[in-house]
């Protein structure tokens, strides 16, 4: 792999998974968005399989399968199951409307830039460069949670603040080491799995996943 | 020689009012207009001679002013300026004989006109902070006083006029404030003193000095927030003198600006040039969107200066940050680009306020609902408002697109130079003069198509005439310079290259070359407005004859307009400018808070058919609705709280005299 | 900086562009229309038809709206003349084109809007419901989609440092690694929906509606006929053709004539021919699978844009 061709591919997983995390906010369907989540979490072990082969780092390149099974293919297919079929599978009335959203985001990403300076500086490769994608996806992430009602938006919203930091890890230290990326992967999938039971059950009780509405529990 | 001429504008202006006061009646708005163009062409006379030689011109009198004297120093920043303001001046001075029966033509009118002119003029051409501040004031009670001309017949005059005076005063205590505090720390009063000991200010008098003067001047030139009187006094001024202070006075608070900040103070931290860009980006973004909904031709108008006021800060402080960051090249180019966005916006506002002027006496309203057909009855102002109209959009190939395209390099090659924040700051400004233009093209399109076009929406426009030519020249000579400048740039940038070197420290006299076309230069990009001119010409004459080329064509016939099979189209059936705003202002919602009124009222016999329905949306100032309306709330509450001490009593009253006596005695011990 | 002016051969680029984009126009159209005619099992007119159109429509007789004035009649004459100027500048079939060293994107974006400008003016003109209606939403849709043009234009000339559109076009031949950087292909994606809300395609407008009410640029140009009909024709598919060209040219850059000579540009145009007719087949066949979006949801689909171009001009500065 010459050395353009390797910062090329970079570039373009980091881009994607930036940009993935702006379709999440830009569409409504609850079924379209964790397509998205997906691709992302392709894009990112895209990226750690690149890092890896790139400094020859074998552990890098397990870990980088284990993102792609998890976030790739676990984890979204665990909350297709919770989205319900027909008109409840979209997130209709957000507390922001979209294109205030999506310029939110786009400032949050400028922001981002503005203040990732100082991490770029401390990172020697050319891979710290693309810190402020990262930086920015995480900001996107907990946008998304404070502003979309749906539970599985919410999650959608955490998931990706962890692959926000996931990618900032690899592109700033080569990746954490193994043992704590798996262990950090498995923290992820147990929530997912806990909010999904968790959801369903809400959801039979009282017929709605609509967090707004659990307000009115409270005694 | 040159400081002879100076003194004679000064003096032609002076006759100018005295004659305005005691001519004769039937005469008396003549001669005022001739003296006080007289005036403007004596101005351009030495504008021309300092640009040409680059040396600046000088006059001290001990006389005028007691203690300090009064100086006048003329440099190239300000003789752009001066230049531009005295074509604008001279432009409504060819109106004003046609119009002054609409309300101009009072023995005061004509009087405080030239002093209005003449004092903007003075207040570019000082050369120490007393004379500027006599000038400035001066300059702020005539537009006062012209803005009031009309309090008799209108109460939103009078309104409109306690706004003005509130605002303008505010910002004038604001910028005395400043310039005091810089004048007492430099140890002189004469610019060039404190220039001199600009260096050894204390950082936070630098600071606070910046800060005033940016609010002084900023709500001069309608700066959001502070732009809430722009919209209520350029409307209702007489037009003429809306001209002057949209196509003049504004212009003098981005002077102001520019003369603390980068003249005064000699540039300073990024912060300073940050919140000017912020203050521009808004004032823009606020401006565009009020312009887009505004139904009042003159209020759109008004709205639209703001918008071109911050267009014209952002490249103020892109420049400021660019040479801050040690790129003067860049910099220098960015302020080429706020100096051509000043001029561009001094002669099409100032032509469009001329036409609406002409407009508003041909059919005696300035509501675009009220407007439409006036295509066919005033063909002249029709054109002329057109050309000025597209220029501010924007459009090749008329001045504004040069103006912007400007403005988008320096952006451009601004980025490529600039660290990650002033990365941001600049690509935030590029979305923002984006949106901008959008928008403005949408305000735009909205006044002539709704204003000018389509059938007659009222009896007055029905009835409108073209109006006496003097009108319809002046208002035509400003547009006509839109073209020329659109097209040949080149005549005007090499002067305003100059004067941005002396803005810009250190910055290189040569950012642009080329005749026919615009060229940065070390830089790659190159624009050829002329060959754009001349191709959309050809082809359009091309099409034209493709059009005709079938001879035997039949001849062209009128017929009605298509409206689903209905028979008769009514002019009420055409879209207002409410409705052509409505998706819009839909869109923006959220910033511009439409009062919006459906009322629905039933036939007698059954609640179930409608007679008719009634819809009302009104746009108002959301700043004014948030900022002021508390403001002024709380000081009427502490005013009528004062009025506990004041009970009529003449010994309370010289009790309190005491009191404050024994105070000011203890204080001082 | 100008080199000496090879007036006989910028006339012949330029003549040559003008002429491929003002035939092919039509012919896309036509093609888009067989396109979409076939997915959706019908046989369609023929791909020639829209030229046949326009070749009846100039033997017509011109009629006007009894208000309309100078200003409708310069609407269709504005249009061409923005449509053939660009289209004879533009860097189509080669990166020399006539008058190149001075073909600005930011300029090109602008010449584009006085033709709408100048449509939406002549729909006001007519005095009609419909006219005001199809200009409103066209100014609106088009100052939406403003922003995401001109930040996707400065993503563009972020990294060859200029914004000069044939140095555009060669810097991606140059340096193709540029053209896959994300910050190309997001300000790329941006400048797509652009282009579909500019030329009024699916799903921002729907060019072959007959319900006036849903119209947007249709709703514009009902009261035109004869040949004004024919020329807002010719120039709106000459429009469609330049910006797909643009398009193109910008994303695969390969086959476009870098020399003078008159072999490579024939090459040049049939390069373009086949990288349009991909381009216009493509986008028939999302507009068969799309429907319209309610007139209210597009700003999110115009902001979706603007954010896309807006992260393009991030990554390119962070990619710098």
């Amino acid at each position: 792999m010459s050395r353009s061709g390797y910062v090329a591919m970079l570039d373009l997983g980091a881009g994607v998974v930036l940009v993935c995390a702006v379709v999440t906010l830009w569409r409504r369907s609850l079924a379209a968005i964790i397509r998205v989540l997906a691709l992302q979490g392709v894009a990112l072990g895209g990226v750690a399989l690149v890092l890896g082969l790139r400094q020859h780092d074998g552990a890098l390149v397990v870990v980088s399968f284990v993102v792609v099974a998890e976030k790739g293919a676990a984890i979204p297919a665990v909350l297709m199951r919770v989205v319900p079929r027909g008109p409840t599978s979209r997130e209709l009335s957000p507390l922001v409307n979209v294109p205030a959203s999506l310029v939110a985001a786009g400032a949050l990403t400028l922001l981002a830039f503005a203040v990732s300076g100082p991490v770029v500086a401390l990172v020697p490769t050319a891979t710290g460069r693309l810190v402020p994608l990262g930086l920015a996806t995480v900001l996107i992430g907990v946008l998304a949670m404070a502003i979309r009602k749906k539970a599985v938006s919410q999650i959608v919203g955490l998931l990706l603040v962890d692959n926000g930091i996931a990618l900032v890890a690899f592109l700033a230290t080569g990746g954490f080491p193994l043992v704590v990326e798996l262990g950090a992967s498995l923290d992820v999938l147990l929530v997912v799995v806990v909010l999904r039971v968790l959801g369903s059950e809400i959801r039979s009780r009282y017929g709605v996943l609509d967090l707004d509405e659990l307000q009115e529990l409270h005694d | 020689m040159s400081g002879a001429v100076l003194v004679l504008e000064v003096a032609l202006g002076a006759a100018a009012a005295a004659a305005g006061g005691l001519a004769p009646r039937n005469i008396r708005v003549r001669v005022a207009a001739a003296l006080t163009a007289a005036a403007c062409v004596a101005a351009i006379v030495v504008a021309v001679d300092v640009l040409g030689s680059g040396h600046p011109v000088a006059v001290r009198t001990a006389e005028i002013l007691p203690l300090t004297g009064a100086g006048l120093v003329l440099g190239q920043l300000g003789a752009v300026l001066v230049s531009v303001t005295a074509v604008v001046a001279i432009a409504v001075c060819v109106y004003w004989p046609g119009y002054a029966h609409h309300g101009l033509s009072s023995r005061a009118a004509s009087c405080v006109v030239p002093v209005f002119v003449t004092s903007m003029l003075v207040v570019l051409e000082a050369g120490d902070t007393v004379t500027f501040l006599v000038a400035w004031e001066l300059m702020a009670l005539s537009s006062l006083l012209l803005v009031l001309v009309d309090q008799d017949r209108r109460e939103e005059t009078r309104s409109a006029g306690q706004w003005y005076a509130v605002m303008t005063h505010a910002g004038a205590a604001s910028i005395v404030l400043a310039m005091v505090l810089v004048s007492a720390h430099a140890g002189g009063h004469s610019f060039a003193a404190i220039r001199s000991q600009a260096g050894h200010l204390p950082g936070g008098v630098r600071d606070v000095a910046l800060v005033l003067a940016l609010v002084g001047f900023g709500s001069k030139a309608g700066v959001v927030p502070l732009h809430v009187w722009l919209p209520k006094a350029h409307p209702e001024a007489p037009s003429p003198v809306s001209a002057l202070m949209s196509g003049a006075m504004v212009n003098l608070g981005i002077y102001g600006i520019l003369l603390v900040g980068d003249r005064l103070l000699g540039g300073g931290p990024s912060w300073w040039w940050t919140a000017v860009v912020a203050l521009g980006v808004v004032s823009a973004l606020y401006g565009a969107l009020q312009a887009s909904a505004a139904s009042d031709l003159k209020r759109l108008l008004a709205y639209s200066t703001t918008d071109n006021m911050g267009l014209v800060l952002v490249a103020v402080g892109v420049s400021g940050l660019l040479a801050d960051g040690r790129h003067q090249t860049l910099g220098a180019l960015a302020m080429v680009a706020a100096l051509l966005l000043v001029v561009n916006h001094a002669l099409f506002k100032a032509s469009l306020f001329l036409s609406v002027g002409s407009i508003q006496a041909a059919t005696g309203t300035r509501e675009l609902d009220r407007l439409g057909g006036l295509v066919r009855r005033m063909p002249v102002t029709t054109a002329v408002f057109v050309v000025a109209a597209l220029a501010v959009a924007a459009l090749p190939p008329l001045n504004g697109f040069v103006g912007e395209w400007l403005l988008f390099q320096s952006l451009l090659h601004g980025l490529e130079v600039s660290g990650a924040v002033v990365g941001v700051v600049v690509s935030v400004a590029v979305a923002a003069l984006a949106l901008t233009g959008g928008l403005t093209v949408v305000a735009f399109v909205k006044a002539i198509g709704v204003g000018l076009l389509g059938r007659p929406r009222s009896p007055g426009a029905e009835a409108a005439r073209e109006v006496p030519h003097g009108m319809q020249i002046g208002a035509g000579l400003l547009a006509a310079l839109c073209m020329v400048l659109g097209v040949a740039p080149m005549l005007v940038v090499p002067y305003l290259e100059r004067a941005a070197a002396t803005v810009v420290a250190g910055g290189r006299s040569s950012v642009l070359r080329g005749g026919i076309e615009l060229e940065l230069s070390g830089l790659h990009g190159v624009l050829a407005p002329a060959w754009t001119a001349v191709g959309l010409a050809l082809v359009a004459g091309v099409a034209v004859g493709t059009r005709d080329l079938v001879r035997r064509r039949p001849k062209r016939r009128v017929a009605e307009g298509w409206a689903c099979g209905r028979e008769l189209l009514t002019p009420r059936m055409q879209y207002t400018a409410a409705s052509f705003a409505e998706p819009l202002e839909r869109v923006f919602d959220d910033v511009l808070r439409p009062d919006r009124d459906v009322t629905v009222s039933h036939v007698a016999e059954s609640r179930f058919f409608v007679e008719r329905v009634a819809y009302r949306s009104s746009v108002g100032d959301v700043v004014e609705r948030v900022a002021y309306r508390p403001a002024i709330r709380a000081v009427r509450w502490w005013g009528s709280r004062a009025r506990a001490l004041q009970n009529g009593s003449v010994h309370r009253y010289l009790g309190y005299g005491l009191v404050a006596l024994l105070v000011v005695l203890v204080v001082l011990a | 900086m100008t080199a000496p002016p090879d007036v006989a051969g910028a006339v012949l680029v330029a003549g040559a562009q003008i002429l491929v984009v003002g035939v092919g126009g039509p012919l896309l159209l036509g093609l888009m229309r067989k396109t979409r005619s076939r997915l959706e099992g019908r046989v369609g007119p023929p791909v020639r038809q829209p030229l046949l159109d326009v070749r009846k429509l100039f033997a017509k007789q011109r009629i006007r709206p009894q208000c309309g004035s100078w200003l409708f009649a310069a609407g269709p004459i504005v249009l061409i003349s923005t449509s053939v100027m660009v289209a004879g500048t533009a860097p189509l079939l080669t990166t020399r084109p006539a008058l190149g060293q001075s073909t600005d994107f930011f300029g090109v974006v602008f010449v584009l809007l006085l033709g709408s400008v100048f449509l939406a003016l002549a729909a006001l003109d007519t005095g009609t419901p419909f006219g005001g209606m199809g200009a409103s939403r066209a100014t609106t849709i088009g100052a939406l989609a403003e922003p995401a043009l001109l930040v996707a234009v400065l993503a563009f000339s972020i990294p060859a440092h200029t914004s000069n559109l044939p140095a555009l076009v060669r810097d991606g031949l140059s340096n193709p690694q540029v053209i896959a950087s994300p910050g190309r292909i997001l300000a790329l994606a941006a400048f797509v929906v652009v282009v579909l809300a500019e030329s009024g395609r699916l799903p921002v407008d729907n060019p072959s509606t007959h319900l006036e009410l849903t119209m947007i640029h249709e709703a514009m140009v009902l009261e035109h006929s004869g040949p004004d009909l024919a020329l807002v024709t010719v120039g709106e598919s000459m429009r469609l053709a330049l910006l797909l060209g643009l398009l193109v040219n910008l994303s695969v850059p390969w086959g476009i004539a870098t020399a003078s000579g008159m072999a490579s540009l024939v090459v040049g145009a049939v390069a373009l021919a086949a990288k349009v007719v991909l381009a216009g087949i493509a986008i028939a066949t999302f507009e068969v699978f799309t429907a319209k979006l309610r007139l209210f949801r597009l700003p999110e689909l115009l902001a979706g844009a603007f954010v896309l171009a807006l992260l393009g001009v991030v990554t390119a500065l962070v990619a710098r």
